[in-house]
């Protein structure tokens, strides 16, 4: 008589029959030490298909794959493999909590990014004439050159797939070994949420979790944070971010203004984020502190209400707006400065949000801070929300990567300001 | 399925119309290796009467099969396929209720119920993976349909992409053959096929085995369509 099975075992055994009993013709189960494949029980489609059911039922990524030549392919082989592989798990995270618990607070890098933008091109006088503005009002007045719209065939979900492809493809992270995807998205209304139908767009594991995140243009570094400390619960973790906006048709109302609809562009961008410690790349920036907070004094600045009949409803004092982003924006940079106690002058690049070129000048002269060191997106590509502050630091990223110089650490402050007045900043090196 | 070649065509019902037909020969539902035609082949058959059961009505028992001359682009023919069957989503597939319960696995439909045995339809993503098998490797792949439904795990039975993996297999003789060959697809082949202005896949349903009542879905054709020379590429 064989001992009795402790719990594990049993459940092993439990999941073990239950995905071989999904796969047969018949409702008779074969024993436990019996070979599948050799007795006909499961042809080797239906081997594979065993393997897949056990994977999703347990999370073991790749479980199976290969079965080793000196097992049998039974029931109680496949329980063993199933006990084996979870319990050098649970050591592998008990390795890692020690490892974090002596080393105080995990460390997360960023390990790929991309951004990608709607693929037309407009240039200011075209949309001076198309929004019939005053000549010169979006070339001069506000800074833009041009926004990049999206074409008939992109929407929030291509611009982010493409995005993220570049990203996961920089981190050479497989797409099967994303645990968290946090999504953030202004112009996405509506059910299946943005996170929801980008994680079956991307085709990421049943088993990673989907979260929104709101925020409007400060919506990235919120959800970088919300990452960030998603990661802390599952040190091995990676986490996918994602911001996308297509403004272009999400502003196409006739009744929304011409001079702030033509402010805007289409685009998205992505992060790759996991444990410092697991990280494979030089030079990987690590994304530090979060500063946030609301200042409603600037609430009226700019509210946008969907109507009764569907429509958009925009209040935007533009004047008011330029003056509550630039003290806001300087605000953050200030809290910043104390958080990673780092002068301005020492910071190598600002991440910003760009409500539009004349205001990122403006606020360079007021907090001090050479234009050269706010990579500059909104000049060429609009306001696209969000992403502004995304694609930003993507350019600073690269900028850091190509200089090829690994020695220092180099220190990036991102600052964002959305409607509310919602604002949010995080410090990197 | 079983042994042989599966083939499948269209055929004109419309000015601007065509369904799939399968000329299948007499007395089997497979081509043996003697089949003289390739994919995009202009073909003429000679149709002897036949009872098509539910699922598979696109069955077409066939005297024989003889050349028109020609042979489509990979172009021109997923053009023609996209005037055939098509479904933006999973219930237009087989126009029947699809059986995904299946633990991350294959779908399945209940073969009375489904309205045809093959469907096309665009994709807006796809990734492989590789399964060892004792003496065999299975691909597999996973498609995001226009709807953003998915459909997972189903087993790849397109010839051209079982040949790269043969392929592949034959210029990699190391144990780690099946990972290196899902990295290879997903990292190097997939940017190409989700660029592609003709991306489309044909979904169909396997034969449902004697005492089972279900036709697993599978990856008739996926294109656009493979090339031995993408092994060699850097």
């Amino acid at each position: 008589m064989s001992p009795p099975l402790n719990q594990e075992e049993s459940q092993a055994l439990e999941i073990a029959r239950k995905c071989v009993a999904s796969k047969l013709t018949s409702s008779v189960l074969p024993g436990d030490v019996d070979d599948l494949v050799e007795t006909g029980v499961l042809d080797s489609m239906g081997w594979v298909d065993t393997l897949i059911c056990i994977e999703s039922a347990t999370s073991i990524r790749d479980f199976g794959n290969p079965w080793p030549d000196d097992r049998t392919k039974s029931i109680g082989a496949l329980a063993d493999m199933i006990r084996e592989v979870q319990k050098q798990a649970v050591q592998e995270k008990a390795g890692e909590l020690r490892r974090a618990g002596t080393q105080g607070e995990l460390e997360i890098s960023i390990e790929g990014w991309g951004y990608t933008l709607g693929s037309l091109v407009v240039n200011a006088e075209q949309i001076e004439r198309d929004m019939a503005l005053p000549l010169h009002r979006i070339r001069d007045g506000a800074g833009i050159q041009s926004v990049r719209v999206a074409a008939d065939d992109e929407d929030e979900l291509a611009l982010g797939q493409s995005a993220a492809d570049i990203a996961l493809e920089m981190a050479e992270v497989p797409v099967e070994r994303i645990d968290f995807l946090v999504a953030t998205s202004t112009t996405v209304l509506g059910f299946p949420s943005f996170a929801a139908s980008l994680h079956s767009r991307l085709l990421l594991r049943e088993t990673s979790g989907a979260l929104d995140v709101g925020g409007a243009c400060a919506g990235l570094i919120y959800s970088l944070a919300v990452a960030k400390s998603l990661l802390r619960t599952r040190p091995q973790g990676v986490a996918l971010v994602v911001a996308s906006e297509v403004h272009s048709r999400r502003l196409s109302a006739p009744q929304v203004p011409g001079e702030f609809r033509g402010l805007f562009g289409d685009g998205a961008c992505a992060f790759i984020l996991i444990n410092a410690a697991n990280t494979v790349q030089n030079g990987c920036v690590r994304l530090q502190e979060f500063v946030w907070g609301c200042s409603g004094t600037f609430a009226s600045s700019l509210g946008i209400k969907i109507s009764e009949n569907g429509g958009l409803s925009i209040q935007f004092r533009g004047e008011q707006l330029a003056h509550a982003a630039v003290t806001e924006l300087d605000r953050i940079i200030g809290a910043l400065e104390n958080l990673s106690a780092k002068p301005r002058s020492e910071v190598e690049y600002f991440a910003l949000h760009q409500p539009n070129p004349r205001v990122v000048e403006i606020l360079a002269e007021k907090a001090k801070i050479p234009l050269e060191r706010i990579p500059l997106v909104s000049k060429a590509c609009g306001n696209l929300g969000s992403v502004t502050c995304g694609a930003s630091l993507c350019q600073a990223l690269t900028s850091l990567r190509m200089s090829g110089d690994h020695s220092r650490t180099p220190l990036i402050f991102m600052a964002a300001v959305a409607p509310g007045l919602l604002w949010g900043g995080a410090f990197l090196n | 399925m079983g042994p042989g070649f599966c083939v499948i065509g269209v055929e004109r019902v419309g000015e601007d119309s065509f369904r799939s037909v399968r000329p299948v020969p007499p007395r089997e539902n497979a081509w043996r290796n003697t089949f003289r035609y390739r994919r995009g082949s202009v073909v003429q058959f000679d149709p002897a009467p036949t009872s098509a059961a539910r699922p598979h009505i696109e069955d077409q028992i066939t005297r024989g099969l003889s050349s028109r001359g020609g042979c489509l682009t990979e172009v021109e023919l997923v053009d023609f396929l996209r005037r055939a069957e098509i479904s933006v989503g999973l219930d237009g597939l087989f126009e029947c209720e699809l059986h995904t319960d299946t633990s991350g696995g294959n779908a399945w439909v209940a073969p009375d119920s489904a309205a045809r045995s093959i469907c096309g339809c665009q994709y807006k993503n796809v990734r492989f993976r590789v399964f060892e098998d004792p003496g065999r490797v299975r691909l597999r792949a996973k498609l995001v349909l226009p709807s953003g439904e998915t459909l997972n795990s189903l087993p790849v039975v397109d010839r051209e992409w079982r040949n790269l993996l043969y392929a592949f297999m034959k210029e990699h003789s190391n144990p780690r053959v099946p990972s290196d060959f899902e990295s290879f697809l997903n990292r190097s082949i997939r940017p190409q096929l989700m660029k592609a202005p003709h991306g489309f896949a044909r979904i169909g349903l396997a034969r449902a085995k004697p005492n089972e009542e279900k036709c697993w879905l599978m990856l008739d054709s996926l294109f656009p369509q493979p090339n031995v020379s993408w092994l060699s590429s850097p």
